[in-house]
């Protein structure tokens, strides 16, 4: 059986049918819009990325671009341990290992996040035992001109250079094992 | 032999010449004077069209609360994207220049010269400003004028249908001949309507030259309105504005493009070919805004300026003969750029009508009323005689 429903649609009167007032209604929303965006080009709601940068409201911003965490050294605290690339699923992060001198003993001598791959699912950021990768940075990746530029010159891809930086008055965080381990060391040999 | 040296000597060939110049000297002065006008209107048309590709953008955008197109720039230096026109010419130039299989070429390839031709040549009838009195030469405003401008304006403004219908025609593509047919049936009845709804303000003014009718729309009534045809016949005015925005194609009566169901008929022209289409349009858009102007709201007038300086009952400013051109020249432009930006504006905030929407609208509700008021301006005109 075919079901029916049957709109009840208001007939127009007569200065609708006649349709030059509805013009001059319509027309009236349109100027206004036209005349305040004109006059106060500020109220427009568009960013023009990437010139133009505005800080995310809220939790937003732990969903923004990446970063790597650093010890009060300025070392990096990630230790390579490849957990982030490992859970990718957009195959995103490359890690090459190497050796340092202290004892945590490896480092990430290449990092590098290919953002235009980047779902923004922070599921690196769940992974990381070192507290090391986060996605904090308040910059909304996107919009650029070219894909494989660097992310300083309106590019999507990451290096060492944009990631291992320290946030304006962040707290030097001690939390994860090799990290507690370079701690305790480090006072040691204080 | 000794003839023949003669000819060829200086002194001959300088009294020929002089000869000529002195016998010819107001044709001299008719040519310079008739390629600096068609120089300076028609390269000012053209510029004018150019800014309004950019300006139905921006004015689209404002009124959507968007930007706008601001990123085409030359050396980092953008200009409120006032390159936009010349990176759109650029890129058209640059695409390739196809013609479909079954596409009847030669009518493929002029279609585009057609569309465009008919709507240029228009403007030569077109007064654009009263006259300048340089003292030894005077100088009238309009590239052509004949007593017979108005019927010659209809006659070759509607040549226009050809360009389009044979556009959608020789494309061989069903939906290009869609868009054709129905821009035939749309064109052509709208013509009848634009041309009913001018004849009052003919008959009132009882000109059929459009100098003449500006000339003639001087003054004003009962002292203080300008004698403008839109405070004459402002029935007219509507129905002109209403059937003008339809022959034009524009969007409340955009079926014949549709973008978003047929392209219509430009859609196998890529390139230039489609660049020329799309610049009829706006020079469409131009003439339709000179044509309201002259018509309805006194062409170059400025009111109550007459020739010797500004007028309004008894009271009296004497202006500067160079002054006054200027005005007169500045008023028809504003005039046409105001209608220019009223058509754009239109596109962006009314809804599109249906083809039998449009076609009631024409046959059953415009052309009644047109032809009414004729009557009745004839009835009224009669009997003041």
């Amino acid at each position: 059986m075919i079901r029916t429903k049957k709109i009840e649609s208001k007939p127009l009167n007569f200065f609708e049918k006649i349709y030059i007032i509805e013009v001059i209604r319509g027309f009236s929303v349109t100027l206004k819009h036209f005349f305040i965006n004109l006059f106060f080009p500020s109220k427009i709601p568009t960013i023009s990325y990437p010139e133009e940068k505005v800080l995310l409201p809220g939790n937003a911003k732990l969903k923004s671009r990446h970063r790597i965490k650093l010890r009060s050294d300025g070392t990096p605290k990630c230790v390579a341990c490849m957990m982030c690339s490992t859970i990718c699923p957009a195959d995103c992060i490359h890690i090459e290992a190497a050796e340092t001198e202290t004892p945590v003993e490896k480092y990430p001598k290449v990092f590098n996040i290919d953002i235009s791959k980047c779902v923004m699912c922070g599921l690196c950021v769940e992974a990381c035992p070192e507290d090391a990768i986060s996605m904090d940075t308040n910059e909304i990746a996107g919009g650029a001109y070219s894909r494989f530029s660097n992310f300083q010159k309106d590019g999507l891809f990451l290096t060492k250079n944009e990631l291992f930086i320290k946030l304006k008055d962040e707290k030097i965080s001690k939390l994860g094992a090799a990290n507690r381990l370079e701690n305790e060391y480090g006072e040691r040999n204080d | 032999m000794e003839e023949f040296i003669k000819i060829l000597s200086p002194e001959y060939i300088n009294l020929t010449l002089s000869n000529i110049l002195l016998n010819h000297k107001n044709d001299i002065y008719l040519i310079i004077e008739t390629v600096l006008k068609i120089a300076a209107f028609y390269g000012g048309i053209m510029s004018l069209a150019g800014l309004l590709t950019i300006g139905e953008r921006k004015i689209s955008a404002l009124m959507q609360d968007r930007i706008g197109p601001n990123r085409a720039n030359i050396f980092k230096f953008t200009l409120w994207g006032l390159f936009h026109p010349m990176a759109d010419g650029i890129k058209m130039i640059m695409k390739e220049d196809f013609i479909p299989k079954n596409a009847s070429k030669i009518l493929f390839t002029i279609a585009p010269v057609i569309s465009m031709v008919p709507v240029l040549v228009v403007f030569a009838f077109i007064p654009f400003g009263n006259y300048l009195d340089l003292g030894f030469y005077k100088i009238n405003f309009i590239i052509l004028d004949s007593d017979l401008s108005f019927f010659l304006l209809i006659a070759i403004s509607s040549l226009a249908i050809y360009g389009t219908f044979l556009g959608g025609f020789s494309s061989g593509n069903n939906w290009g001949i869609l868009g054709a047919i129905r821009a035939q049936a749309q064109m052509i009845s709208y013509e009848v309507v634009v041309v009913l709804s001018v004849l009052p303000v003919i008959m009132i003014y009882s000109a059929s030259s459009l100098s003449d009718l500006t000339l003639k729309q001087s003054g004003t009534i009962l002292g203080i309105i300008p004698n403008w045809g839109i405070f004459v016949q402002p029935v007219s005015f509507l129905i002109f504005f209403t059937a003008a925005l339809a022959e034009n194609k524009r969007t409340p009566f955009d079926v014949v493009e549709g973008e978003s169901e047929i392209i219509g008929y430009f859609i196998e022209h890529g390139s230039m070919r489609f660049a020329a289409f799309m610049f009829a349009e706006y020079v469409e858009i131009i003439l339709f805004s000179m044509l309201a102007s002259i018509f309805f709201f006194g062409g170059w007038q400025v009111p109550y300026l007459n020739d010797q300086g500004f007028n309004l009952g008894s009271f009296f400013i004497p202006i500067n003969h160079y002054l006054i051109v200027l005005m007169q020249l500045a008023s028809f432009a504003l005039k046409t750029v105001f209608f220019s930006v009223l058509v754009i504006m239109i596109r962006w905030t009314l809804p599109r009508f249906r083809f039998d929407q449009i076609m009631r609208l024409c046959w059953a509700n415009l052309l009644p009323i047109s032809v009414l008021n004729l009557l009745l301006t004839a009835l009224i005109i009669r009997g003041i005689k």
